[in-house]
């Protein structure tokens, strides 16, 4: 039942018939083209044509080629070979300042790295200098320290000895031991 | 009357239809919005910083370098809002670069991948290096980009890359009969010093009809009936908008690259098999000691899984790993599928290996 109301909607195409028919043809004649174009005699056929088209064609353009020679020399104006071989020797200008510019980066790159080498020795020697230098001076004041330790050692006099304890009562004794009176 | 509203209903919706269609051809989308600073130069080639998300302290402390293909952009590393493989790995703390090529103009005709990755990479690396003040550092190549960090790898192993990971990386041409490209262009019937004599350098017009001609129905009528049927959906016409206007971002290749691409690696196989010199110098695939992931697409036409699965036994990495993805050559990154398998492995293996 579906299939009948599927088949009643469908719109029929009137060159439905048209287009297969045209496929089978095409397809026929796709293979005999490949098989023709694939033989000796095709390229045979196509090969002196070819030769002949150029052979019979050759005295015109060699004519027109001289006249558009001379017409362009009394105009002034350069021929087809001179704008070519000036073309060619751009092409070798071009050439030749991409190797220039393949030689500058090779020189920076070196330059650059030479100088990188420069900076990295000079790094090294400022710190093994610097060290050297600050560990120099730290002794220094090292030594500076320990004979300023020393020298105040000496001049450090002898402690005295602390007076012994006397009777809380007895505190004019005391005075007068120290001189008032 | 049923009948007559249908009608209009129908007349209305191809009017809508129309009108989408017509935006879609005729502007561009907007893409690679991650903001992104340029840090260095060089020609046209531009190494760009995207600002970083996550606090310094939380980051990943190895910087990642995205090195995309010659012949594309690389914004389909950074496709849209909410799709963008970019965005996804600023989120996640990765300081993220991207070396962009840029395009090159007759000037550039004899530019090779000698100097892309004798003369470019080193000095963008140095630059990265530089900004992130990292000594180690991780690549990501995509496509043609994931030739140049091999080589790269390979010549300046002591760099300091610590990780590489590849993505669909054409390095191996000995299986012919699987590679169309190698076909189109052996010597018997392409003369590529012919074309470079002419153009210069590679027009990105026949850079792009080689790439769409492999699978030409797909790529010509195929893609665009997909979009006509699907363009009442939002997200897939905003998603075809963005690839659209990424895929026809076309640019020439620089011929030197080029002629290199043709004669050394699809013609002789010269990396693979250990005789391709760049500057003199042998690409010992040996030397290659980084930690490697290499991501597969099961599905490419464009570099065929048995052009990246020859490297394995021939570097010197012992951290190796194989990634397969069911995909084509830009679907495992930009598609749909790509936020949910493609992406998260290489942010595990990456984080991994990002201390």
């Amino acid at each position: 039942m579906n299939v009948e109301n599927n088949q009643s909607t469908k719109t029929a195409d009137p060159f439905e018939a048209f287009r297969n028919m045209r496929d089978s043809y095409l397809e026929a004649m796709s293979k005999t083209m490949i098989d023709a174009v694939n033989s000796e005699e095709y390229a045979q056929a196509t090969g002196t044509l070819l030769t002949n088209y150029l052979t019979v064609t050759a005295p015109f353009r060699e004519a027109l080629d001289k006249t558009m020679v001379m017409a362009l020399e009394q105009l002034s104006l350069p021929s087809r070979q001179q704008v070519t071989s000036l073309a060619e020797r751009f092409a070798n200008v071009e050439m030749r300042l991409d190797d220039m510019e393949a030689k500058l980066d090779r020189i920076v790159e070196s330059s650059l790295t030479a100088r990188l080498d420069d900076m990295d020795a000079k790094l090294a020697r400022i710190v093994e200098l610097s060290s050297a230098t600050r560990l120099d001076e730290m002794e220094a004041k090292l030594d500076r320290i320990l004979d300023l330790s020393a020298a105040t050692r000496l001049r450090v006099p002898p402690v005295a000895p602390l007076p012994k304890q006397l009777p809380k009562n007895d505190t004019k004794s005391v005075h007068q031991a120290s001189g008032k009176k | 009357m049923t009948q007559a509203s249908g009608v209009s209903n129908e007349l209305l919706a191809l009017s809508e239809k129309l009108k989408t269609f017509n935006r879609l051809m005729t502007t561009k989308a907007s893409i690679a919005q991650t903001p992104k600073e340029v840090v260095w130069t060089l020609n046209k080639a531009k190494l760009y910083r995207y600002i970083p998300v996550v606090p310094a302290a939380e980051r990943h402390p190895i910087p990642l370098l995205l090195v995309f293909a010659l012949m594309n952009r690389p914004t389909i590393l950074d496709l849209r809002p909410g799709h963008s493989f970019v965005e996804f790995m600023v989120e996640r703390g990765y300081d993220v670069y991207l070396l962009d090529w840029g395009i090159p103009g007759p000037e550039d005709k004899d530019l090779k991948f000698d100097d892309y990755t004798l003369d470019y990479m080193p000095r963008a690396i140095r630059k990265m290096k530089a900004i992130s003040g990292a000594k180690e550092f991780s690549l990501l190549g995509w496509c043609i980009g994931a030739i140049l960090t091999t080589i790269y790898a390979s010549l300046r192993p002591d760099d300091g890359i610590r990780n590489l990971l590849l993505l669909t990386a054409p390095l191996d041409f000995s299986k012919k009969a699987s590679l169309t490209f190698a076909k189109w262009t052996d010597e018997k019937y392409f003369d590529v010093d012919k074309v470079l004599a002419t153009f210069g350098n590679m027009p990105g017009e026949m850079i792009d009809y080689g790439a769409k001609a492999l699978k030409p129905v797909e790529n010509y009528v195929g893609n665009y009936c997909k979009l006509w049927d699907s363009l009442d959906d939002p997200n897939v016409v905003e998603a075809w908008h963005s690839m659209n206007t990424w895929v026809t971002d076309i640019f020439p290749m620089a011929g030197g690259a080029y002629r290199q691409l043709i004669v050394d690696l699809y013609r002789n196989n010269r990396l693979i098999e250990g005789q391709l010199k760049i500057r003199g110098e042998l690409v010992d695939l040996k030397r290659l000691r980084a930690n490697l992931l290499n991501v597969i697409a099961e599905g490419d036409h464009i570099t065929p899984p048995c052009q990246s699965e020859a490297i394995l036994p021939k570097v010197g990495s012992t951290d190796q790993e194989i990634y397969r993805v069911r995909g084509g050559h830009i679907g495992i990154m930009a598609g749909s599928g790509a936020h949910k398998h493609t992406w998260p492995h290489i942010d595990s293996w990456l984080a991994a290996r990002s201390h």
